[in-house]
């Protein structure tokens, strides 16, 4: 039996309003992983052609085992597609990069380190020729920018997950990228708190102006954030499509679950998961 | 209704509470030992003990068995860690590494230490030589084996945000691998420590003409049975000293991995 997790995404009425070089562009990006001799490999991406403009915010949705963080891996330079490529501002990617910073669904925080030392990680690598104050700036303000100050010589394990994951984002601003690849980052906090770091994600990242891919389950998540949705399918493998999310932002100023576009659009997206999500319960069965 | 023993709260009320636990014990010892109920070749009035002990150290003996077991096992010790921590963090690292020398090291990890003692004698002879080699062998397996775990079982997340940020292999090892191994380097030492305590031991009762294993060896044989209880003492304030000061340790160098007990 074939595993074939194609993930293609077209880009059809988007493209006019898109600038004429997107930030990020992806084109048939395809990824395959080996599995034991003998075996076919697993094909976790088939053909992806996906463009981000310039400050945009994009959110990934679809069901566990899409490929959803393959891609995201693949913008981040930590793996290599089989076919296919990624650019960003017009250059290939073939590595990480400080243009491109992640923060991950179980925060990746070192747990030996302190909340600053946590954020200094994001810099340590990648100085761009700052100087110590400098850094030392860098830092403090990342740490202003996600309200951590004062938990500055706190250990993660001290910190509640809420708090974990500001840390995480702290660490990934510090150095100032211009592309923020967010993999299910609210996905380990509870409910209550998912609900305000959304807000909270959205002032940061408004703030800082970066483009952004958001990997998410959560439609709601992804509606409450994204200027389009990219819906990806598991199996068998369908063509999905991409949505644009044309609600008003800021949109934690008030409930924007009761914006009348905001269940309408909502069922839409739903349709079109619904199989998926029981398709991809009914393989694993 | 039932009344539950509960431990009293204060730090100082708990250290008294061990201190009368103590008293209590020793001096019902003694009184049963004092009037022949208990046979005292065995089980010696614990001011008989005591007095040993004051002996022992001011002719010399004690002392001078005591500075002789630490020293041999400080020299084994070090030799066991400066051996063990780099083969142990290489096995975990390198497949290469791990197949090629596994083999050997669950083989010597398995077999008590204990069964190679006449090997060694017959090799070093009744020397220092023997006693520093089975203290050696005795705290090298654990050691590897704890440090192989380290590198083995990196949270492969935390691999993942250093190639993000920028790390190369390099600073992925010394930044992320290294401090995620080092707790347990540390037990790995804290393991290595008591297996070292008994290879001293046994090398020092089977073939040593020195140490704390041949006092107690000796008094035994001459029925000095409040020496041997002085030795034995010795050796649990050591070993107990060296295993909290490891402790204490363990705890420094990984406060996460205590926060289950804490909360």
């Amino acid at each position: 039996m074939a595993y074939q997790y194609a993930l293609v995404v077209y880009h059809t009425e988007q493209v006019e309003n898109m600038d004429i070089n997107p930030l990020i562009q992806a084109r048939g990006v395809t990824v395959s992983y080996n599995r034991r001799r003998g075996e076919e490999p697993l094909v976790a991406l088939a053909g992806v052609d996906l463009d981000v403009a310039a400050g945009e915010f994009v959110a990934i949705v679809g069901p566990s085992g899409c490929g959803k963080t393959t891609f995201l891996n693949v913008v981040a330079g930590l793996v290599r597609p089989a076919a296919g490529s990624v650019t960003v501002a017009g250059r290939e990617v073939t590595g990480p990069g400080p243009d491109r910073a992640m923060v991950f669904q179980d925060y990746a925080l070192m747990p030996w380190r302190t909340v600053e030392a946590n954020v200094r990680f994001g810099l340590e690598f990648q100085r761009h020729g700052l100087s110590r104050s400098e850094v030392d700036a860098r830092i403090a303000e990342a740490i202003e920018l996600v309200s951590l100050r004062g938990f500055e010589r706190s250990f993660p394990y001290e910190l509640s997950g809420g708090m974990r994951q500001r840390v995480g984002i702290a660490r990934a601003l510090v150095g100032r990228p211009q592309i923020l690849l967010a993999d299910e980052p609210l996905g380990a906090v509870d409910a209550m708190t998912r609900e305000a770091m959304q807000g909270e994600l959205e002032r940061i990242i408004a703030a800082s102006g970066l483009t952004t891919i958001l990997i998410t389950h959560s439609i709601d998540e992804a509606l409450s954030l994204a200027d389009r949705l990219v819906l990806v399918s598991h199996r068998p493998g369908t063509v999905r499509e991409i949505l644009d999310v044309t609600l008003p932002r800021p949109r934690f100023d008030y409930d924007i679950k009761a914006h009348p576009d905001y269940a309408p659009l909502r069922e839409h997206v739903w349709e079109l998961l619904k199989g998926e999500a029981l398709g991809a319960k009914e393989v694993r069965a | 209704m039932k009344r539950r023993l509960r431990m009293p709260e204060s730090r100082w009320a708990r250290i008294g509470l061990v201190v009368l636990n103590l008293a209590v014990f020793l001096a019902v010892w003694q009184i049963v030992a004092k009037q022949g109920w208990i046979n005292s070749l065995f089980f010696p009035a614990p001011s008989e003990t005591w007095q040993a002990l004051i002996d022992g150290f001011s002719d010399g003996t004690l002392g001078e068995a005591l500075l002789w077991s630490l020293r041999c096992f400080a020299i084994g010790m070090i030799a066991a860690a400066v051996v063990g921590i780099p083969i142990g963090l290489l096995m975990g690292t390198s497949d290469a590494a791990y197949s090629l020398l596994s083999p050997y090291v669950w083989a010597m990890a398995s077999l008590p230490r204990v069964a190679i003692t006449p090997l060694l004698i017959l090799i070093f002879g009744f020397s220092q030589m023997a006693e520093l080699v089975l203290i050696f062998l005795s705290a090298l397996f654990p050691i590897i084996i704890n440090c192989m775990a380290g590198p083995k079982t990196v949270d492969p997340s935390l691999l993942r945000a250093g190639r993000v940020f920028g790390a190369s292999r390099l600073a992925l090892y010394v930044k992320v691998v290294f401090p995620f191994t080092l707790p347990f380097v540390v037990s790995g030492l804290n393991q290595g420590l008591t297996r070292g305590l008994v290879g001293m031991v046994i090398a020092e009762i089977f073939g040593g003409n020195n140490g704390l294993g041949y006092v107690i060896q000796r008094a035994g044989e001459t029925f000095e049975s409040p020496t041997l209880y002085a030795a034995l003492f010795l050796l649990v304030v050591i070993s107990l000293t060296l295993v909290q000061l490891l402790r204490w340790l363990e705890v420094r160098v990984a406060p996460w991995r205590n926060q289950a007990l804490d909360t």
